[in-house]
């Protein structure tokens, strides 16, 4: 059995951002106690069922640099016992907050096993910030990604786009020009519920629309590639995490409201989801739903053509056993004639124009699909 | 206890409903708790639309100022011409109507079409001038209008405000003075008219019937003349205006029966109800069946919604007697049946009322005429569905309906008015001035008049001008058919068929509407109208610049395939064509009026 990949959910925040939609909370010691307590459970749980060892580890939140020295080294010790020193051997990722890590803790992360920060910088401008809701300036920002990398670790960097007022470019260019080999860019959304929407902020589709255009040329010019809709990386400087999730990988996951995707219940695999942090402590668990076929191949569009390298469509036809000329014909035709996908050596890939608009060549496939059942029968 | 049967007919909006609450009041046949305006128009769509749609019958008592007490079986009627089918049925169960006509307005286009329904059906008529609280109000020219242009003389006419209640006692008092009442015997065997019908979850089909011999009560056999069935009956009962349960139906009286009939077949609206023992061999003459002249395809968005979609209209058409329907199929489509209406406004209520009644999503076609065409090999066929037009090539002639129209309308207007016609290829035949008021008589194919023509007059002359229009005959026409192609490719449920004169107009205007209808898409997608392989006109519905959601991650995976899915799921009276989604109006859109 392949696991390839481990994500560790953090819920932890300092404070909360007004546009945050994630399952997080404020830090309150009591709980991180019990957190890391139910966390070394599930950890051997998990590796007693699924004992191959992950070649990456993800820490993701909330935001789990968060978590003391102390705790982090709990959590690590756990992962350890249940899948031995070889855990997050090829990479081992934490998300991490400027203003969390100084170069002695960057230090004692290393020493963990940490390979790579994804820092959630946001903004190299001081507006910008403050209209977000960061409790960082952008000095301090820009000091902490200069201070991991000085460190010895891999940074990527988290820049979010499109907020009114911004100047995308002079941010992009400000984070590039530390050397930074991987950059996230995210436009700002306005979720139903979050204090964003309540202030009635917009975002402007025009603008979103240009910085994400601007994001690719901006940052081609410093060698970093778009390898996903969101993720550009210099060569080798992937995620090789996130690329498990966008490959169709399985992956293990543990925390609150973790997920999981596993090759188990049929032959395209189950997902897994935790509940949320009051009935994971409990004991509750995971929701899972096994894959139809139609999931599957659905799934895989969904991910795999986010990413520069596409799906391997005659594997994929052949795994779910149906030619996507024949689950949808119609969108096929109009999708390639409109250069939105082409299909090169068996392979399915986004255009750029494809790309910046896959949500609706999704939902064209699933307007006008028909299901993998009726065709085989057909 | 003495009995008279009448119906209320009027022109739209002359205040039918409102007399009805009056009378319904000042018979106290309501609780104060019960009572609203228009109380007979109880489906959800005349009140919010404003207008009656459905004949409603109501039983009420009243003691006259002879000490007598009457009873009243009285049926409120709509006014729009769409729904004269109504009316004709409602007369069929009584002997005399209230005539009724706005002092201000004075008689228009259905004033005089349901006053010759009335009197072709040999009723009584009495007038009654409404709206006199109205300052604009004209008694005396109302009178004389009704007996110069229907010939109906003014003596007993009764002005009254509906609004206010003045005057609506004298009402009663001529109804039970100037109306007959019903004859017929009562120890004869049972012959009863079913004039309406409704299907109840329950109860099955409920029969509204006009009693004109004999009775009627629960357990006894009845047989329905037309089919032969034999049914035991389980309940009668009267209107107020739900349907009442009661002991027995006697002669003359109107009311309902059930008998258990789920089939809706069994019971054919206009049939006779006879006793089973003792069957009569005089039939109540039933009604004319009403002619669809507007036709248009009603499809289901969800296709495995289509059985439930032919059962609901076999429900609804036992409600609505004047609406027909047969299965048809679209490439684009799917399944789904052509049906025919009488008018553009029925066609609508009919849509709306399937998908309110029996929860259904549909997506309509352009309502249209039918076309007479002959074929090269010389086969003649009537064609209802554009798309069935044969290519021109294979096509002799083609001949489309034209009607005798008449509009009412005031002098200054006259001008205008002609223009508006012309416009519609119509033909004068005919100019009669009545005081002030002038008659257009006009031979117009009726294609012509089906769209806008009636908010076009009605706002040339602020709402003043009423119309009126009969079939006249088929006249052969130098007419197209245009296809609409969507992302270029011909989608054969938004063919119609116009004059090719006017190919070009109606082409531009249906492909700008539908660019303005269908959602932007992942790609920029073409709209064109073309006439065989000439494209006539060309418009582009944009293409989003981006789409796509910044994230997704292992979590998010689940969430945004459900989302996928939902959305989907979620597109009400939205169709995929191909990959384009194309809503309910882009397939209405050569009814956008030009602007
Ligand atoms: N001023 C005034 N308005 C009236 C009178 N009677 C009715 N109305 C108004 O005229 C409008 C139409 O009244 P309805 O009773 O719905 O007319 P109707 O003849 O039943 O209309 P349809 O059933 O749609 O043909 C409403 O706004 C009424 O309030 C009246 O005596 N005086
Ligand atoms: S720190 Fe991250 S997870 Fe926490 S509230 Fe802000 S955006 Fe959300
Ligand atoms: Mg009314």
């Amino acid at each position: 059995m392949v696991a390839p990949a481990l994500y560790v959910h953090v819920p932890f925040c300092p404070s909360i951002c007004p546009y945050c939609d994630f399952h997080k909370m404020l830090r309150n010691e009591g709980l991180v106690a019990r957190y890391v307590e139910r966390l070394e459970a599930e950890a051997a749980a998990v590796s007693a069922a699924f004992p191959e060892s992950p070649a990456t580890v993800y820490f993701g939140g909330g935001t789990p640099s968060h978590l003391t020295d102390a705790e982090l080294t709990s959590v690590f010790s756990a992962l350890r016992r249940g899948w031995g020193a070889g855990a997050g051997r090829a990479e081992t990722t934490l998300e991490a907050d400027p203003l969390t890590f100084d170069e002695r803790r960057l230090a004692a992360l290393r020493a963990l096993g940490v390979t790579r920060l994804s820092i959630g910088l946001q903004s190299a401008d001081d507006a910008t910030l403050r209209f977000l809701g960061r409790v960082h300036d952008a000095a301090a920002g820009l000091e902490a990604v200069a201070l991991a990398l000085e460190a010895g670790l891999r940074a990527n960097v988290d820049v979010i786009m499109a907020v009114p007022g911004q100047d995308v470019e002079r941010d992009l260019r400000r984070v590039a020009d530390l050397g930074v080999r991987h950059v996230s860019v995210y436009s700002l959304t306005v979720e139903p519920g979050t204090p964003f929407a309540r202030r009635g902020v917009r975002v402007d589709p025009e603008a979103d629309a240009d910085a994400f255009e601007l994001a690719g040329s901006v940052l081609a010019e410093y060698g970093l590639q778009r390898y996903e809709v969101s993720n550009f990386a210099a060569p080798g400087e992937e995620s090789l995490h996130n690329l498990t999730y966008w490959r169709g990988e399985p992956y293990l996951g543990i925390g609150p409201s973790a997920s999981a995707y596993l090759p188990v219940g049929g032959p395209f695999g189950t997902r897994y989801k935790n509940p949320p942090i009051k009935a994971w402590l409990a004991g509750e668990t995971p929701e899972a739903e096994a894959l139809s076929a139609d999931d599957y191949l659905l799934e895989r569009l969904m991910t795999g053509l986010r990413t520069r390298e596409g799906v391997d469509l005659e594997g994929l036809e052949r795994r779910v056993g149906a030619k996507l000329a024949n689950v949808a014909p119609a969108w096929l035709r109009d999708v390639t004639r409109h250069a939105l996908l082409e299909r090169t050596d068996g392979r399915l890939r986004a255009t750029p124009a494809g790309l910046e608009r896959l949500d609706g060549v999704l939902r064209a496939f699933v307007g006008s699909r028909t299901a993998i059942a009726a065709d085989r029968r057909a | 206890m003495e009995i008279r049967n009448f119906s209320i007919i009027a022109h739209v909006d002359h205040g039918k409903s409102t007399l009805a609450d009056r009378i319904l009041e000042l018979t106290e046949s309501v609780s104060e708790r019960d009572r609203r305006d228009q109380m007979l128009d109880s489906l959800e769509l005349e009140r919010e639309r404003g207008i009656t749609i459905k004949a409603t019958p109501m039983r009420l008592h009243y003691t006259a100022d002879s000490g007598q007490t009457y009873q009243f079986n009285l049926i409120d009627t709509p006014g729009h011409v769409d729904f004269n089918y109504e009316v004709s049925r409602a007369l069929g169960a009584c002997e005399g109507v209230l005539l009724v006509i706005d002092a201000a307005q004075g008689v228009e286009a259905q004033t005089i079409q349901n006053a010759y329904l009335a009197a072709d059906n040999g009723l009584e008529i009495l007038p009654v001038i409404n709206k006199i609280d109205l300052p604009a109000a004209d008694v005396p020219g109302a009178i004389a209008e009704l007996e110069e242009i229907i010939g109906v003389p003014g003596d007993h006419a009764v002005p009254v405000s509906a609004k206010t209640g003045e005057n609506v006692r004298a009402v009663l008092e001529a109804v039970v003075r100037h109306l007959p009442g019903p004859k017929g015997e009562r120890v004869a065997p049972l012959r009863a008219l079913i004039f309406d019908a409704v299907y109840d979850a329950y109860q099955g089909v409920i029969a509204f019937i006009r009693v004109f011999d004999g009775t009627i009560k629960a357990k006894d056999r009845v047989l329905i003349h037309s089919t032969g069935k034999v049914l035991e009956v389980e309940r009668v009962g009267f209107f107020r205006p739900e349907p009442t349960v009661a002991a027995e139906l006697s002669v003359g009286e109107v009311g309902w029966f059930t008998a258990g009939i789920k089939e809706i077949a069994d019971t054919q609206i206009g049939d006779t109800v006879t006793s089973a023992d003792s069957p009569t061999d005089r039939p109540v003459p039933g009604f004319k069946p009403a002619m669809p002249v507007v036709f248009s395809g009603l499809y289901p968005t969800d296709t495995e919604d289509y059985p439930r979609l032919r059962e609901a209209l076999e429900k609804l058409r036992l409600n609505d007697a004047a609406f027909s329907f047969e299965p048809e199929t679209s490439e684009a489509l799917g399944f789904g049946f052509r049906c025919g209406f009488l008018g553009l406004l029925h066609a609508d209520i009919v849509q709306a009322r399937l998908e309110r009644e029996f929860d259904l999503s549909l997506i309509a076609t352009a309502p249209g005429v039918v076309y007479k065409v002959v074929t090269t090999d010389g086969a003649a066929f009537d064609v209802q569905n554009p798309s069935e037009l044969p290519t021109p090539d294979r096509l002799e002639s083609i001949s489309e309906p034209f009607v005798a129209l008449s509009v009412f309308l005031p002098e200054e207007y006259v001008g205008s008015a002609m223009g508006l016609l012309q416009e519609k290829r119509g033909e004068m035949k005919d100019m009669i001035y009545h005081g002030h008021r002038v008659e257009l008589r006009y031979e117009v194919p009726f294609g012509e008049i089906l769209y806008d023509f009636h908010d076009r007059l009605k706002s040339l002359s602020r709402g003043y001008a009423s119309m009126d229009y009969q079939f006249l005959e088929y006249r052969a026409g130098d007419l197209v058919k245009i296809d609409v192609l969507v992302n270029e490719e011909k989608v054969d449920a938004l063919s119609i068929i116009a004059h090719r004169d006017k190919a070009y107009d109606v082409g531009r205007r249906m492909v700008d509407r539908m660019a303005e209808v269908i959602p932007r898409q992942m790609f920029s997608i073409p709209v064109q109208a073309a006439i065989g392989g000439k494209i006539l006109a060309r418009a582009t519905v944009k293409a989003f610049r981006k789409d796509v959601l910044a994230k997704c991650y292992g979590g998010d995976i689940t969430r945004k395939k459900k989302l996928l899915e939902k959305q989907k799921k979620g597109k009400a009276r939205m169709k995929q064509i191909g990959t384009v989604e194309v809503p309910q109006e882009a397939f209405l859109a050569v009814l956008s009026t030009e602007e």
